[in-house]
């Protein structure tokens, strides 16, 4: 697939400073990589030479597997479901469930989301009150068994 | 500092900037800086709407270090528009290292905000190298048909494969690492049915009730990511068979659990003999040559 070096062709020279700074730059990007996720050190933080740590952990047979929403009631009374989606509600998921912590704390953060969703959805009754509420898959020896929903925050609208 | 054709071969620098066509690197240009315009509007689109929580803004250490102020309207919508104006600018060729570096620049900003939120992704790595590296090449007369090799060119993609390779191989070492470096934890753990249960779209979910299944997925996964490391050796139709496999990890992820690492993907160009489109190009589509010259005596005169 890759081209083999020919013998006889027209060759740009390099200049041996131009050699040496390109094979340490290399060896320190490799060095920076390898030391950004072989660490204990580093977190996400170090993007773009922190660990790759997606899908790097381990549930268990037993454990709960948990999908965040967020829900609103509107002024018309209905309740809807506010996808946590940058098209939909300016914001994905995994931003929120990063954040559950500290929107426990103060739900009002939960503007963003109602806010989010209210500038894409101009025509549609606004957001009363929102919930963030998460589905609860519970495992047993590796296979489903139930599955419920708990609220872990609700915020009143405010102007 | 004297000049050289090209490092000795079987050196450390013949192996980080081999000899390489710089056509590769106006081509893979080009297709990246097409694939960073798809990419502000289709997979890295949060900036602009998440730069109006700044109470949700927490820095990453890039941020930090460089002080770079906090993302706000203003800020998303000029580097959306530079990333817009470099990206087209890089499409022309002109000024390939000072449009390339704002590109990078632009680029990397951008995805630091989007990550600024909770969630990091791992995708962009090799994307946001090939941007950095690229333009160190500078000019390549004739573009995608020239016929000029060099090591700067072999560096800056060997940069780009490096990039690639570690995305899935640190990957492994990180699921090692986290699991107190037992190598098997991961692979026996039910990490793809979590994945399965939170994304009930793909084909995944004809795969959970087998959890056998998705245990022996998890170990081939686990192997493939290890070895990864090899392709950066292979040559010919083992690199090929190698890219084709990825390849087809990478549609198997899309179907089963909707994660596609489309950023990463693209840069597998690094490898590939982009040089040769423009003359397989040619070859089928030669220049119409000039008309036959009318032979004097079919021309009809007329009184």
């Amino acid at each position: 697939m890759t081209s083999a070096e020919p013998d006889v062709v027209d060759v740009r020279p390099v200049s041996r400073s131009g050699l040496v700074w390109r094979v340490l730059a290399a060896v320190a990007l490799v060095v920076l990589l390898v030391h950004g996720s072989a660490s204990t050190r580093v977190t996400d933080a170090a993007w773009p030479l922190g660990p790759m740590s997606q899908y790097a952990f381990f549930p268990g047979p037993d454990d709960t597997v948990v999908i965040t929403r967020v829900y609103a009631l509107l002024a018309d009374g209905e309740r809807v479901e506010l996808p946590l989606r940058v098209d939909t509600a300016g914001i994905r998921r995994a931003d929120v469930e990063a954040r559950i912590p500290v929107i426990e704390d103060d739900p009002s953060l939960l503007r963003a989301v109602s806010e989010g969703w209210s500038s894409r959805h101009p025509t549609e009754p606004r957001p009363v009150e929102v919930y963030l509420v998460q589905d609860r898959t519970h495992l047993h020896r590796g296979r489903v068994v139930t599955v419920d929903q708990v609220e872990l925050a609700r915020w009143r609208v405010t102007p | 500092m004297s000049a050289l054709d090209r490092p000795p071969p079987g050196s450390v620098a013949g192996w980080f900037a081999p000899v390489r066509p710089e056509a590769r690197v106006a081509v893979l240009r080009t297709v990246l800086y097409v694939f960073v315009l798809v990419d502000v509007h289709a997979i890295i689109r949060s900036p602009i709407p998440l730069s109006r929580h700044p109470e949700l803004y927490r820095p990453l250490d890039l941020a930090v270090l460089l002080h770079l102020p906090p993302p706000s309207l203003p800020l998303t919508w000029t580097l959306y528009a530079v990333l817009v104006l470099g990206c087209v600018a890089g499409l022309s060729g002109r000024a390939p290292r000072l449009v390339g570096w704002v590109v990078a620049a632009a680029f990397t900003w951008w995805v630091a905000i989007a990550f600024s939120y909770g969630k990091v992704d791992h995708d962009h790595l090799a994307l946001v190298v090939a941007l950095w590296v690229l333009p160190t090449v500078g000019a390549v007369p004739g573009g995608w048909s020239s016929a000029r090799w060099s090591s700067q060119a072999g560096w800056a993609l060997k940069c780009v494969q490096i990039g690639v390779v570690s995305t899935y191989f640190l990957s492994a070492v990180v699921k090692t690492k986290n699991a107190g470096w037992d190598p098997t934890t991961w692979p026996e753990s039910y990490i793809l049915l979590w994945a399965v249960v939170r994304r009930p779209h793909g084909l995944g979910q004809l795969l959970q009730p087998y959890p056998g299944v998705l245990h022996a997925m998890q170990w081939f996964s686990m192997v493939a990511e290890v070895c990864s490391v090899v392709v950066l050796w292979l040559r010919g139709r083992a690199l090929l068979v190698a890219a084709l496999f990825w390849l087809g990890f990478h549609v198997f992820t899309v179907t089963v659990l909707y994660i596609h690492f489309a950023p990463t993907v693209v840069c597998w160009l690094a490898f590939a003999p982009l040089e040769r489109l423009a003359p397989w190009w040619r070859a089928r589509h030669p220049r119409l040559e000039p008309p036959v010259p009318v032979p004097e005596r079919a021309v009809v005169r007329t009184r």
